[in-house]
């Protein structure tokens, strides 16, 4: 059992504050690798936020950002409470801490619903200020959801923390064939991260790609670059062929341009 | 279109510059009832603020009509941004530029969420996410590197177009987004299927004894999971990825039910001590 200091939690509170305001300002600080990554640096274990924030962000990635407005499960469940429980408990590993931390990640994702929810009066009180031509009162106004996501975003790091004694001894009290059946669930869930975003991007052309990252991960053993690099030959040639003839007709104007500046 | 009846100010490339960059703050203002209708009036402030700085009751009107419902992706709205404000320099009232405003913000949504959510995104992160399972430490901050550079790259010039070509850009972009989004795609499943094959971890613990079990002889054991290794690695990994994928495209399961289906299934299985 690792113990936190009250600075510690603190400093949990604002990295949280401010990686979850980029998630508004679209910066993406608020996802599971870079969450982790900031707790492990303040507790001084970055091996074990790395492999927190891996797990949970190839859990996580085809939740994404949530696309035109929707709210998805919150990064912070697995990338802040998943990453405090491994690092300062010892029965917890990341594989098990990210099932242990999914329903903080769906409680902060409807926390998120109830902050736009309640700033739905929001567009009165800020046309009412413009009314007046209190442009301050507006910009304060217009500023709000950010502010309140700072706020909640403090509150949850900073009580995560500071509460993980007691989250400690309700985890310890987790008997030993479940925290080993969620470590094995732990390293199922990534499955279903990959299902969501396959089916938004795999489309019937697309599946002699899958089984060509298949074949490259599971029987030569390619790091992902590699696999990546495999990839893009393919999307090279389909780009080029794709765009040949209207490349080729601006290139050739393009070409010809050149030419003309050398000779002058 | 008269504009003899304002004579409004000129704005500079800082100005433009500066409106682009307070793209970040389009969803400061986030709320389920005009979305990002205040933040796109936030965005605007500081330029609307030099164009009629001089007639607060013209500005408080400006902002206040640049209020209402909006909701775009946030990396290509200094597209809108800047034609808006190219058509406010020359003089043209809200009425007349409120049409091209929302006539773009359906399809940049699109071709933007598209772009960075499901292109960018999941690139950056799975290629980070296997060097931090490496033990990198440099993968977050490389993350957040490369995502932010691209789409601050995207800002910029997105910034730069909308003020130079105006609303012929819009075609010719979703044309070439087309290409763009298919050899995305093509390095995006590549990778996916390659990464749920590493990193989805599911391995047999079961063995059977060859023969019957005798006392003091050593009996050859034979493992499930090497066989299984031996004919296709990764076998069950890739089975239950494509599992959950027909479930969520063909069965529409919600992710709710995904996750709680395998967190029952990964205990019960390890507790029968199938899995470990």
């Amino acid at each position: 059992m690792v113990e936190i200091s009250i600075v510690q939690a603190l400093l949990i509170g604002l990295w949280t504050a401010f990686c979850y305001m980029g998630n508004l300002w679209g910066i993406y600080t608020n996802r599971c690798i870079v969450l982790s990554f900031g707790v492990g640096v303040i507790l001084g274990d970055i091996p074990t936020a790395l492999q927190c924030g891996a797990i949970g962000e190839l859990a996580f990635m085809g939740f994404g950002v949530g696309a035109g407005g929707t709210v998805p499960p919150n990064p912070i469940g697995p990338g802040i409470i998943g990453t405090l429980m491994a690092i300062t408990m010892s029965s917890v590993t990341p594989e098990s801490a990210l099932p242990i931390s999914i329903p903080f990640a769906v409680a902060i994702q409807f926390l998120q619903t109830a902050i736009y929810t309640v700033r739905a009066g929001a567009p009165e009180s800020a046309a009412h200020a413009l009314e007046k031509q209190d442009f301050n009162k507006f910009r304060r106004s217009a500023n709000m959801t950010v502010i309140l996501f700072g706020v909640a975003g403090f509150a949850l790091g900073f009580l995560g923390a500071f509460s993980m004694d007691t989250l400690s001894k309700l985890v310890e009290m987790i008997p030993q064939w479940l925290l080993d059946g969620l470590t094995v669930a732990g390293g199922m869930l990534p499955a279903i991260g990959f299902a969501m975003i396959m089916s938004v991007m795999l489309k019937k052309e697309l599946i002699p790609f899958a089984l060509l990252g298949y074949i490259c991960a599971a029987y030569f053993s390619l790091p992902i670059i590699g696999i990546a690099l495999v990839g893009a030959v393919f999307a090279i040639k389909h780009y080029n062929e794709a765009g040949k003839t209207a490349v080729a007709a601006a290139s050739a104007a393009e070409a010809q341009e050149v030419e003309h500046d050398d000779w002058i | 279109m008269t504009g003899s009846n304002n004579e409004t100010k000129k704005l500079t490339t800082k100005d433009y510059t500066k409106t682009t960059l307070r793209a970040y703050f389009l969803q400061n203002g986030f709320n389920y009832s005009n979305y990002q209708g205040l933040g796109y009036a936030l965005t605007m402030f500081p330029a609307f603020k030099k164009l009629y700085g001089d007639d607060p009751a013209r500005l408080s009107e400006e902002l206040k009509d640049n209020c209402e419902f909006y909701n775009t992706n946030p990396n290509l709205l200094p597209f809108i941004t800047s034609i808006h404000l190219a058509m406010a320099e020359s003089g043209m009232k809200y009425s007349e530029i409120r049409g091209i405003k929302m006539a773009l913000m359906g399809p940049l949504a699109g071709i933007g969420d598209s772009l960075s959510q499901f292109c960018l995104a999941p690139l950056f992160s799975t290629i980070f996410a296997s060097m931090a399972m490496d033990g990198m430490s440099f993968a977050p901050l490389g993350f957040l590197f490369a995502m932010n550079f691209v789409l601050l790259g995207i800002k910029m010039v997105m910034g730069t177009y909308g003020r130079k070509l105006g609303t012929s850009m819009i075609d010719k972009l979703s044309e070439k987004m087309g290409v763009i989004s298919d050899a995305a795609g093509m390095i995006g499943v590549t990778v996916i299927a390659g990464l749920a094959a590493t990193f989805v971890k599911m391995k047999v613990a079961l063995t059977f004894a060859a023969g019957e079990v005798q006392e003091g002889v050593k009996q050859s054991v034979m493992d499930i999971q090497g066989m299984l290794d031996k004919i296709a690695p990764a076998l069950l990994p890739i089975l239950y990825t494509m599992l959950m994928y027909y479930l969520i495209k063909k069965k529409h399961v919600t992710t709710y039910w995904l996750v709680l289906i395998t967190v029952v299934l990964g205990v019960l299985l390890s507790v029968l001590g199938v899995l470990a």
